[in-house]
């Protein structure tokens, strides 16, 4: 490690040569040069956020295949007159030129809808627009004709017969075609050029999507500025130096270059999931590099490459710990079944990776380069000195209080949490005043739904369903849907196929039913049905599409919706097997997935950033407490779900393992120190107030630049992403609380050995075979003993014991030689020289004086330790605590047998 | 439900054309009359096989038997269902008026002959991709004084001549425009496009190969008909084509063209 820090440090034009030969590649796969535009790919589909072969997807693309696109434009056009033959004049107009527009498979609407009219043996059909312009008298029995027609009724017109609806069927139109070539526009700009109406109203699922894909990238268009200026402001005012600003800046947006490009090569898009990725990252790499910069404008060594040196020691093992604890949280949310999640969590954790090593590599190699190296005095250090003084004073005088209230906070937060309800409002997600909002909403309430849900019957078996029993079954579940609250109006081929028999039969009331024969229900469906029979039925007549109107839009009422109607299909007798499909179905059960894997995603990140930090404190114990102050805040954070009634929705269920992933970094930073400088000063209670003068600056920054940088996304015109921004930045403020109220507190009794530590000690070659009092250890536990000791350096001459002292310390010699003696008379009699493994100073440990002065021949080494030293072992690790009893015994057994047989 | 004549005229007699009727000089006034004078005064088919297939792959087949007369350029024609057994019995009869088309449709499952007005002019027929304006159109395009030839080229290794024909407005046309490539010989349209705007809504194609004569008249029996925006296509398969034969009075009376076989 050291030797590639140092190799970084003593090559900064040949990483930063690498890194600029990455980049360029990383440009080329992102932007397409010969085309000019990006390779990156938008995709605002709710519905491809599902697995791509669940049963869920499937049956919704068997849906589409056979019945084509169930998600329609729909446009509502407030009209005067329109049951006039002008009216109907001008609705036939615009169908015509709303199914002219290129990409529109069909346009439909009470022009175009035919109206059977049975005359004796005659059976007039034609459309509705035909009979108006035949005979316009026929226009004023239009309105009874339409709310006597199941198939029409507040479907072609609304109740107070002033808004006209259109359906426009997309063909092969993409929804980014849709959506780039402005068609909402279009549609409304025609629909007030033909009608001249004030008032259109569009919604449906490829305008809501195109207004997400919009709100999406305004999002993106706000937030990445946004951030850059932030982190321009910060580095400025961390490293006041342009440079330094500049080489910060560069170092953020480089990884969040290769990010996407790692998105175009694993063919991930940005979709509702992955477009929080590019601001995260660049929040997240501006915490690294303020932090690296911190520290780097306040070293004090003159050369460049020692700054750098230093810098990497001192900032590195933190910021790896940091980036893998926060990658960690991420990797949390893989399990979850979702491609758009998992493809959220590996993208952040490669981008936090990407961020992680050039903060280590590119930007120590950029600095290094910088000609003026001065030494700046940071910025606000000596008010955070003091505030951090008087906080350690706080926090050590009212340590239990605030472990206690910290604890208490527990059970209210849990009892609140309960109160979390699941799901999400997906229209009310756009702000009030947002069009398309404000257009569905309207056609919601005069058309008694906008959104569209669609049951598919499938029989497998050719003309099962022209089986009166089995169609009796379908118009049972037809009347049972309804009579549902959530359900405006349901069609299906009964419908058309009984509409065909009262026309053919005199147009006579008694004949709107079923034939009593299969073959009859063939015929008429065969014979009579006009091209809207092919949305309902299949040619043959083996599966058939109900298309079912809803008024509701949570997720939450859907989903109630969802499993009342699954029981009921359950119902249905074979072979008519029927499921639930369409676009809000499949986003509820998305959204559902989501917030279901939220108690399995944050608890594997908890246990996966306790096993890290277990593995680095070597101390499950220690790792536990690292993660106390971390968990409270996101505890806290559900409390205030709870409370004000904010959804857990794909959204915010993800702020926890991302702020718990992020958070704990400062608890590291903190013990990190803190164990560091109780070993130096050998006293917790100024370890406290030393670490949290070193700490409570840069942290303080660092979560600044988060917080704010989270409060970027409350520029959003979506609802979540608002919420998104506000509820983190909130919790990572609670985080950066507890870590410098609660973590000084309960660290102020704990000594932590980091595995840094452990792979820095050397104890010189084979310690437990060369040290008798580590006998029996492994070269793992012989180094835990060594830094739950304190590690000495004595130079040549100095003086280790003084004969007469009481002290009750005992030393062993790792290298080096000193001399044991004593003075007879003002004669120096050496009593012993001792070496490397050689126990000192034991008979202090039970209470007696020195008996001799301990004087270092050569630069040595010692380890020393006390009683205190040895009860925390004890506690802590019993089992390095039980070999060192038995090897002190050892050596204390071995001296008497050796002293009795000099009496001797 | 009455376009099911005309679909049938399409795949036999409207196609149908005298081997000696080459076009004159390559004009398209040319091109369009030696098509039109080709239409044979009455045509009986023994087998229609109309083959509708679905999105999904899914098809429907009808099979039956077709009558069509051309009376002073009014066409009668009656179609009578085979099979499937189910469907047996149901007969079509279109007589074109002046004014307007009589149709009327003898369903067996109601016993009942209903006289259909009006029609929905662009709907399929029975399922499949034919709808009775299309075929108007085609009928329409053989009394075009204004196509245009295009020019020539080669389909799938036959030398055509292409043609571009505009429906009328009195002729309330979804379609802007028709192109047709025409096989010289046989003057017979070998393909032709239905355009909706830019957009090629619906393609009627058929090959050389299945040119076939019944007399000094031409036919394809077999020919493909493909609606891109809906992506379903239906085969039209003819066989045991006679042209100018006297047919029965009876199969073209309202009161009896369902009766007997």
């Amino acid at each position: 490690m050291q030797r590639l820090t140092r190799w970084i440090a003593a090559h900064p034009l040949y990483c930063m040569a690498v890194v600029a030969l990455l980049s360029l590649l990383a440009f080329v796969t992102v932007y397409d040069l010969h085309d000019g535009r990006l390779r990156l790919k938008i995709d605002p589909t709710i519905e491809r956020l599902l697995p791509e072969k669940g049963e869920d997807r499937a049956v919704f693309e068997r849906a589409r295949e056979t019945f084509g696109d169930s998600d329609a434009v729909l446009v509502a056009v407030a009209m005067d007159g329109v049951f006039t033959p002008e009216g109907i004049a001008r609705i036939d107009e615009l169908t015509r030129r709303f199914g002219e527009l290129p990409g529109v498979r069909q346009a439909s609407s009470l022009a175009n809808a035919p109206n059977p009219l049975a005359k004796g043996d005659m059976l007039e059909i034609s459309t509705f627009g035909a009979q108006a312009s035949e005979d316009p008298e026929r226009v004023k029995a239009f309105p009874a004709e339409i709310a006597a027609n199941p198939i029409y009724r507040d479907a072609l017109v609304s109740k107070d017969g002033r808004t006209v609806a259109f359906s426009i069927s997309l063909g092969d139109l993409s929804e980014e075609d849709f959506r780039k070539q402005d068609y909402t526009g279009k549609i409304r700009q025609l629909a007030r050029e033909v009608s001249g109406a004030e008032q259109i109203w569009i919604t449906g699922g490829p305008v809501i999507k195109a207004a997400t894909v919009d709100a999406l990238l305004d999002t993106l268009a706000f937030t990445l500025p946004a951030v850059l200026v932030l982190i321009v402001l910060m580095l400025l005012l961390v490293s006041r130096s342009v440079y330094g600003m500049l080489a910060g800046a560069a170092t953020v947006l480089i990884s969040l270059l290769w990010t996407m490009a790692s998105a175009v090569l694993l063919d991930i898009p940005i979709n509702l999931v992955t477009a929080i990725v590019p601001p995260l990252l660049l929040t997240l790499g501006l915490s690294y590099a303020v932090h690296l910069q911190a520290d780097y404008y306040a070293v004090k060594e003159q050369s460049a490459e020692a700054r750098v040196l230093h810098v990497l020691s001192k900032v590195g093992p933190g910021l790896v710990l940091s980036g893998a604890t926060t990658v960690a949280g991420f990797l949390a949310l893989m399990p979850q079944a979702l491609p758009a999640i998992q493809q959220f969590a590996g993208l952040s954790a490669l981008g936090v990776t990407f961020g992680m090593l050039l903060t280590l590599v590119f930007l120590p190699s950029a600095l290094r380069l910088q000609r003026q190296n001065t030494v700046r005095r940071p910025l606000g250090e000596r008010f955070f000195l003091m505030q951090a003084r008087r906080l350690a004073v706080f926090d050590l005088r009212w340590r239990n209080w605030i472990i206690g209230i910290a604890l208490l906070t527990v059970p209210i937060d849990l009892y609140f949490a309960s109160r979390i309800h699941v799901g999400t409002e997906y229209i009310k997600s756009f702000h009030e005043d947002a069009e398309a909002r404000r257009d569905f909403e309207q056609i919601n309430q005069a058309f008694n739904g906008a959104s569209i849900v669609s049951i598919l019957i499938e029989t497998h078996v050719n003309d099962a369903l022209t089986d009166p029993e089995l169609i009796a079954q379908v118009e049972s579940l037809q009347h049972w849907l309804r009579r549902q609250p959530e359900v405006g109006s349901v069609v299906s081929y009964v419908d058309h196929l009984k509409l065909i028999n009262q026309s053919l039969n005199e147009g006579d009331p008694a004949h709107y039913a079923v034939p009593r024969e299969a073959a009859a229900v063939k015929q008429l469906l065969v014979f009579g049905g006009s091209s809207e029979i092919k949305r309902a039925i299949d040619s043959r007549f083996r599966s058939a599409l109900l298309t079912v109107r809803i008024n509701v839009d949570s997720s939450a009422q859907i989903q109630d919706l969802i499993q009342r109607v699954e029981e009921r299909l359950h119902e249905l007798k074979p072979p008519l097997n029927a499921s639930l499909t369409g676009s809000p179905v499949l986003a509820t059960r998305a959204v559902n997935a989501i917030t279901s894997g939220q108690i399995s995603s944050l608890a594997l990140a908890s246990f996966a950033i306790w096993v890290m930090l277990s593995f680095m404190f070597t101390s499950p114990r220690a790792a536990l407490l690292a993660m106390l102050p971390n968990l409270l805040p996101v505890l806290l954070y559900f409390g205030i779900l709870g409370i004000s009634g904010i959804s857990l929705n794909p959204t915010t269920s993800m702020i926890a393992s991302i702020v718990l992933g992020i958070a704990v970094d400062d608890t590291i930073h903190f013990l990190a120190r803190f164990n560091a400088d109780a070993r130096a000063k050998g006293n917790e209670t100024a370890a406290v107030k030393s670490a949290l003068a070193s700490i409570l600056r840069p942290v303080t920054f660092t979560v600044l630049s988060l917080c704010i940088g989270f409060l970027v996304f409350t520029g959003s015109e979506l609802k979540n992403q608002v919420q998104f921004g506000v509820l983190a930045s909130f919790t990572l403020f609670v985080a950066w609380f507890a870590d410098i109220l609660l973590t000084p507190a309960l660290g102020s009794k704990l000594r932590i050995v980091t595995l840094w530590d452990l792979l820095r000690l050397d104890l010189g070659q084979s310690p437990q075979h060369t040290i008798p009092l580590l006998s029996g250890l492994s070269l793992r536990q012989a180094r835990v003993f060594a830094l739950m000791s304190k590690m000495e350096k004595m130079h040549e001459g100095g003086r280790l014991i003084r004969h007469g002292d009481l002290s009750r310390d005992i030393y062993v010699v790792v290298d080096g030689t000193l001399e044991a003696w004593i003075d007879r008379g003002g004669e120096r009699k050496t009593l012993a020289t001792l070496g490397r493994g050689a126990v000192i100073g034991e008979a202090g440990y039970f209470g007696q004086r020195r008996t001799a002065n301990v004087d270092a021949v050569t630069p040595a080494r010692v380890l020393r330790f006390d009683s205190q030293d040895l009860e925390r072992l004890r506690l802590r690790y019993p089992r390095i605590a039980a070999i060192i009893f038995r090897n002190l015994n050892r050596v204390q057994a071995e001296r008497i047998a050796r002293t009795t047989a000099m009496l001797q | 439900m009455t376009r099911i004549l005309a679909g049938i005229l399409l795949a036999a007699a409207p196609l149908l054309a005298p081997a000696q009727g080459a076009p004159a000089a390559g004009s398209a006034a040319a091109i369009v009359e030696c098509m039109r004078a080709n239409i044979p005064s009455s045509v009986q088919v023994k087998e229609v096989e109309l083959i509708a297939r679905d999105r999904t792959g899914g098809e429907r087949q009808l099979r039956g038997r077709l009558y069509a007369t051309n009376d002073k350029d009014r066409i009668k024609a009656m179609l009578k269902i085979g099979s499937p057994p189910d469907l047996a019995g149901a007969a079509y009869l279109m007589k074109e008026g002046t004014k307007s088309d009589e149709i009327y449709v003898f369903v067996p499952a109601l016993n009942k002959v209903r006289r259909v007005t009006g029609g929905s002019m662009d709907g399929p027929l029975w399922g499949t991709d034919l709808s009775y304006n299309d075929l108007k159109q085609v009928q329409n395009a053989f009394y075009d004084p204004n196509a245009k030839l295009e020019g020539k080229a080669t389909l799938d290794g036959t030398p055509v001549q292409v043609l571009q024909f505009s429906p009328q407005p009195d002729q309330a046309s979804r379609y802007s425009s028709i192109r047709a490539w025409v096989e010289p010989k046989s003057c017979m349209a070998l393909k032709a496009e239905f355009f909706e705007g830019q957009t090629v809504r619906k393609r009627f194609s058929g090959s050389a190969k299945d040119l076939r004569q019944a007399g000094p008249h031409w036919y394809l029996s077999d020919m493909l008909v493909a609606d891109l925006k809906e992506g379903t296509q239906t085969r039209i398969k003819v066989t045991g084509v006679a042209a100018d034969k006297d047919l029965a009075d009876r199969l073209f009376n309202p009161s009896t063209f369902y009766v007997g076989n």
